[in-house]
């Protein structure tokens, strides 16, 4: 079968509608039930590459259910954030479990304007050993943990500079 | 399980455009890490309408109030890489109006807002992968700071496919538009052909609709099923 090359990617541009960004990033609730697990808030803030904060960039996350399935229809892993004018985002979700072979994650993607097509990245939990948080070099390991806070997990997001977030290419 | 294949730098952009100033800004300066693909990766998710609404199914206005503009009536089919439909695919899809301003706080555009136009629409593919949407078609508008970059008329497209991989935001221009040669969008697309695919077509006007122009496009989404194909 002959194959057809995939569209070209193309940046989501600064006007996203406000409407589309909200209403999609609390996890815990599935078809109007709670979904089984821990319950954690994931935010952070998104800078470009002067430490500007960046207002209405759009985080999409894709994560596995507490016991680190992907297909349990008590839980759907998919959810979309926007930032704030301040560059914050806030994600509630369930901890999500391990996948088998990997440690538990939740997969990123950023959209944004001046962004030529979506960026991808992950947040881990901790330091363990997993095939992708090992392909990244030693000393930026750490940006792509999230840091624990009362209620859950911080993760910031650097698109550029100083500290830049590892993001990766598929 | 669904096969992705690495990006081809000649049919997809990314990087910094010297014609683009934020993507100097936004844009990692370090490389990009491969990583191995798998169930996590290559996983859902399919129904993403579980946590989203259907918003409209027309943006050029209701009952007799309709949108200034050229009516015209999208037809895009969204397939993956081996040309199978995508089946109940999510698509939203946002433009601005006939005269280049968007539904947005942040467009500073001076061009007057269409109270009749509505800027979004977020819809389900059917069984073919076919969405259809009638709209007007959207004006062309400076782009601020930039001295004299116009983006021409264009559509804003945001796809799901059947795994985290193959999520698809692009745009879609019309055809026979001069700003089409200079975009800095459009052109980071660096292969003729794959641009061209970025423009949609006009269907033969003869037995159409008498009032719209009908404009047909394809979104193929990353990802090939795994199992070959029968001989």
């Amino acid at each position: 079968m002959k194959r057809l090359a995939p569209s070209g990617e193309m940046t989501l541009g600064p006007f996203f509608p406000r409407e589309f960004a909200q209403g999609a990033n609390d996890l815990t609730v599935v078809d109007g039930k709670k979904a089984a697990g821990e319950i954690i808030e994931i935010s952070g803030c998104v800078r470009q590459a002067d430490g500007r904060p960046l207002d209405n960039v759009v985080l999409e996350i894709w994560q596995a259910d507490a016991q680190g399935r992907t297909d349990n229809p008590g839980f759907f892993g998919w959810g979309r954030a926007a930032t704030n004018s301040d560059g914050i985002y806030s994600f509630k979700t369930i901890k999500p479990g391990a996948i088998q072979g990997r440690a538990p994650h939740v997969n990123f993607i950023v959209l944004y304007s001046g962004l030529m097509r979506a960026l991808h990245t992950a947040m881990f939990f901790d330091d363990a050993k997993d095939p992708v948080l090992d392909t990244v070099p030693k000393e930026r390991k750490a940006l792509l943990i999230g840091k624990k806070t009362p209620s859950g997990y911080r993760f910031d997001i650097r698109l550029r500079g100083e500290g830049e977030t590892p993001f990766f290419d598929d | 399980m669904i096969a992705i294949e690495r990006r081809d730098p000649r049919t997809q952009s990314q990087g910094v455009e010297p014609g683009y100033a934020q993507t100097d800004r936004r844009w990692p300066a370090q490389p990009l890490i491969r990583r191995p693909l798998g169930a996590s990766e290559l996983s859902g998710p399919i129904e993403v309408m579980r946590r989203l609404q259907p918003v409209r199914g027309d943006l050029a206005g209701h009952g007799a109030k309709r949108a200034i503009g050229q009516l015209i009536h999208l037809r895009a089919r969204v397939v993956d890489e081996d040309g199978a439909p995508v089946a109940g695919a999510a698509v939203e899809i946002w433009h601005c109006n006939a005269a280049g301003k968007y539904i947005h706080p942040n467009d500073t555009h001076e061009a007057p807002p269409d109270p009749n136009f509505y800027g979004a629409a977020r819809l389900v593919a059917d069984r073919d992968g076919l969405i259809e949407l009638r709209t007007i078609k959207p004006g062309a508008y400076p782009v601020p700071d930039t001295g004299g970059w116009w983006r021409p008329p264009h559509v804003h497209f945001s796809v799901w496919g059947r795994v985290w991989l193959s999520r698809l935001v692009t745009q879609m221009f019309f055809p026979g538009e001069p700003l089409n040669e200079k975009d800095a969008i459009l052109n980071a697309i660096r292969e003729p052909e794959a641009r061209s695919r970025c423009i949609a077509r006009l269907a033969p006007t003869e037995g159409g609709p008498e009032n719209a122009l009908v404009y047909d496009y394809q979104l193929v989404v990353r990802g090939r099923n795994g199992t070959p194909a029968m001989p």
